[in-house]
């Protein structure tokens, strides 16, 4: 074989390489969740109104039967499925969590008291509350996931959703609206520095796995997430 | 003593094939060959999971966790068994089960051999040198990704569950390579040359060891499409067991990789101990093949736990025995204990081969015969020996029994004694030189000047206070660079640029031989001695945010980084360059060594001797006037030759080759 055709084998061999890696590159920087931004959201200094919900079954992605947060874009009102949101530092955020997924006692109590709110309470159903005995909630549903940021000291239970209603969601995204689900609500304030600040759900919720703390608990975008606040 | 030359079976089964046909006389494309692993692998992929998914579906613990780690584990098993089979790994077991006479043959005398089953050990040799590059690069590619992220602690490229996906998988990765990255290549080339021997003890183990290494790439590499593991390469339950899909990747991929190592380490000593020439007594071994008794007997001892270890987390995730998990009656230290136990001989079987080729080199370009010989190979027992009774340091700071951490700190400071040994002798073979710096030269200084640092702060690290306090810190990761890329990833490159002219028969281009040193020498330091720093600072391994204060050091290190990754693409054109587009005939003993494997010529022949050579001396009598032939290739006067071998042999009885 002459010298030019080896040097276009191997020209060749070398675009095949430099594509491949350029596809598998591309699937590393595309495989995280997006984020959802509620920097501009709202003029300088108003509160932010942050709202999510969690779906027993997200429907969608990688992993459609894992239970998931989602988050709601400030602009189109619909729910991404995310759990990374990027929020004004030494801001008022004002939380509303949809629950749409089934409830259960609390395997650790200590998980059922409000921390880190503004009055240190939450609202359920519109009903303030300092603490959820997941015994006994108010709707006797249990707790189905906790908002959870262990850095900012916050910890809010939310109660679990009545799985036999007829419009219980049973696959992602669910709707506020139509379906039936819970409502918590509550406020905190943002720290005046740039961070990101983990949450997550305190209640081993991978089920079909060890303890229940793989799979969504572990994975970012599902029951763990961030609030990347910027200064 | 009777000294076997016979040839292996292969060479009376069949001679070579004519062009284009296999030995069965069908056209060589329908033979077995690489095509036919992947087809048989992809088949028995198919066949597994199939299987995996009629066993297991319907437990409770599969539907709810979104996949199902039976169907992984039989589809990863039965790929790589229809690899086995699809390249011929099997055919000689299943044709004498069958009571037939197995059907085989010679290398064919082209490149197509590369891609067989191949039990000629230089054919091997070769796949395997391709295979730990192939490993090398793509590692490599991962440690860009990781440097990449760690540019800026705030800006990401992805997150923190992809980012410990691609540490996991580029420690893996390189620490699959490093362990064959030796022995594989150039050990299973050389070795038989270098003791006199035409053959391996046992050439279908070695094909096999090379095809269960290849079959491992795959196998870990899926771990990327199974969204990788979490532990990075030490595993560590009970994360282990909470991994997803990607941990079955893992953990079949560093058995099948183990159980290749323990194959290649059993066939290679077995060979060393069994197949020396007449003369060659263990007092004039190369020092070359002392690091491969030594590593082997390391790689054939140490990693049959590692297996064990990996089945063990096998049935954990499948058959949920949960032997690893405490709260049901398990022990995740015993995954720790069992990993170690593998895990520091494993760091010797990275370090003997290296100290193996630079003390074979630096005689060579000092002209001076290697400085305390017996010194040097009682140095790599005694390092052999005493890595089997250091594992618990890497557990100081585990919570384990406080009174044995003094112990664990006491065998791993003993065992800088021997290293120093081997140290020493290079010093020693240095000392009042005249050097000629020469490509394989100065990367063999170079390994010693990074192994200085590597070591110095290994001893440090063995001690108890300072361990606790660097543990799990960017010191430990720059120092474990330091040793196993620095000591022996630059030992591996001089070897690769001292005995290609003898592999490959052809000259790789000085002046680029040299770029790819520097560029690689300055580029490595530069990149790996700040992260001593950023160590110090407190920034931990796996973590892909960092303290905004050490931006300025983590991207020094990452730009360096950039630069050290280029410096192999020095390598790469060069190689390709010199070997294909534009070969230069080698001469026929370019550096003016004495090593037995350059009285031969060049391409060596099958089965390497015309006849056995009986050895007289060691290789090493360089730049003196009245040095020992090392050997004679035709021996006519047998009586004669068995005398000269200084009766520590009993009189070979040499069999006429032909």
């Amino acid at each position: 074989m002459s010298r030019s055709g080896r040097i276009a084998i191997v020209l060749g061999l070398l675009a095949c390489a430099v594509f491949m890696i350029v596809w598998v590159a591309m699937n590393f920087v595309g495989s995280e969740p997006g984020t959802v931004s509620y920097l501009t959201a709202q003029a300088p200094g108003a509160p932010v109104h942050l709202v999510m919900q969690t779906d027993g079954v997200v429907g969608t992605g990688a992993h459609p039967t894992w239970v998931s947060y989602r988050i709601q874009t400030p602009k189109t009102h619909v729910f991404v499925h995310t759990a990374l949101v990027e929020l004004p530092a030494n801001s008022m955020i004002d939380v509303t969590i949809y629950q749409f997924d089934s409830g259960s006692p609390l395997r650790n109590q200590f998980f059922g008291r409000v921390t880190g709110t503004i009055g240190q309470v939450a609202k359920l159903n519109g009903k303030t509350f300092k603490v959820l005995n997941s015994y006994d909630t108010p709707n006797g549903q249990g707790v189905g996931h906790t908002f959870t940021v262990p850095s900012l000291n916050i910890n809010v239970p939310l109660e679990g959703n009545n799985t036999s209603k007829p419009t219980f969601c049973t696959k992602g995204p669910c709707s506020p609206v139509t379906q039936e689900h819970t409502t918590t609500t509550f406020a905190f304030r943002t720290p005046s520095f740039s961070g990101n600040f983990r949450f997550q759900c305190f209640i081993p919720c991978g089920a079909g796995h060890y303890a229940g703390n793989a799979g969504p608990m572990q994975t970012l975008g599902y029951m763990g997430g961030f609030l990347e606040v910027r200064a | 003593m009777t000294v076997d030359v016979a040839e292996p079976e292969a060479a009376h089964a069949g001679a070579v094939p004519p062009p284009g046909r296999a030995a069965t006389g069908r056209p060589a494309w329908l033979g077995q060959h690489l095509g036919t692993a992947v087809l048989a692998g992809v088949g028995g992929y198919a066949f597994g999971h199939y299987l995996g998914n009629l066993i297991a579906s319907g437990y409770v613990r599969v539907v709810t966790a979104a996949w199902n780690d039976v169907a992984i584990v039989l589809g990863l098993l039965f790929g790589i068994l229809g690899w086995l089979a699809g390249i011929g790994a099997f055919n000689y077991a299943l044709a004498k089960l069958a009571g037939r006479e197995p059907v085989h043959a010679d290398d064919p005398p082209n490149w197509t051999k590369y891609f067989r089953y191949s039990v000629e050990h230089k054919t091997v040799g070769m796949q395997y040198l391709i295979m730990v590059l192939i490993f090398f690069f793509t590692a490599g590619l991962l440690a860009m990704g990781i440097r990449t992220e760690l540019l800026s602690p705030t800006t990401h490229i992805y997150g923190p569950g992809t980012y410990i996906e691609i540490v996991g998988e580029h420690g893996t990765m390189m620490m699959m390579m490093a362990s064959s990255l030796v022995v594989g290549p150039l050990g299973n080339w050389l070795v038989p040359i270098m003791i006199g021997s035409r053959r391996m003890a046992f050439p279908r183990v070695e094909a096999s060891s090379f095809w269960c290494f290849s079959a491992g790439y795959i196998v870990i590499l899926s771990a990327l499409a199974l969204g990788g593991f979490p532990t990075g390469w030490t595993g560590y339950a009970p994360l282990q067991n909470q991994g997803s899909a990607g941990m079955d990747s893992y953990l079949l991929g560093f058995g099948i990789v183990g159980a290749g190592m323990i194959l290649a380490g059993f066939n290679i000593f077995a060979t060393i101990v069994a197949y020396r020439a007449p003369g060659l007594t263990w007092g004039r071994l190369p020092v070359f093949v002392w690091g491969m008794v030594t590593t082997s007997f390391l790689l054939t001892l140490a990693t049959p736990t590692l297996v064990v270890a990996i089945y063990f987390g096998i049935l954990d995730r499948t058959a949920f025995t949960e032997l690893y998990v405490n709260a049901h009656g398990g022990s995740s230290y015993l995954w720790e204990n069992l990993f170690w136990f593998f895990g520091h001989p494993e760091v010797y079987i990275m370090a003997l081969p290296g100290f193996g080729i630079v003390a074979e080199i630096i005689p060579v370009f000092t002209g001076k015969p290697l400085f305390a010989y017996r010194i040097a190979a009682a140095g790599m027992v005694g390092v052999g020996l005493l890595s089997f009774f250091v594992w618990q340091h890497h557990l100081f700071m585990s919570g384990i029994n406080p009174d044995m951490r003094p112990l664990f700190m006491l065998t791993t400071e003993l065992i800088s004694i021997p290293t120093g040994f081997v140290y020493l002798v290079g010093l020693g073979t240095l000392y009042k030189a005249k050097i000629r710096f020469e490509p394989p030269m100065l990367f063999c200084l170079a390994m010693y000047f990074n192994f200085l640092i590597g070591g110095i702060t290994g001893v440090f690290q063995s001690d108890v206070p300072v361990d606790v306090t660097v543990h799990g810190s960017f010191f430990v990761l720059a120092h474990f660079h330091y040793t196993i890329l620095g000591g022996l990833v630059f030992a591996f490159f001089g070897g690769v640029y001292y005995w290609t002219p003898k592999l490959t028969g052809r000259t790789l281009n000085r002046k680029l031989s040299i770029w790819h040193f520097w560029t690689m020498f300055i580029f490595f330091n530069l990149t790996f001695f700040p992260m001593f720093l950023i160590g110090l600072f407190d920034q931990p391994r796996r973590v892909f945010e960092y303290a905004s204060d050490l931006t300025t050091l983590n991207d020094f290190a990452s730009v360096s980084a950039f630069c050290l990754g280029a410096s192999f693409i020095i390598f790469i054109v060069n190689f390709v360059w010199s070997i294909w587009i534009d070969p230069k005939r080698a001469p026929a003993n370019p550096w003016g060594s004495k090593g037995l494997e350059w009285q031969t010529p060049t391409p060596v022949p099958p089965y390497n001797f015309e006849r056995i050579p009986v050895v007289y001396a060691d290789p090493y009598h360089y730049g003196e006037a009245d040095a020992p032939p090392v050997a004679d290739l035709e021996p006519a006067n047998l009586a004669f030759a068995s005398a000269a071998s200084n009766g520590h042999r009993a009189a070979p009885v040499v069999a006429d080759a032909d």
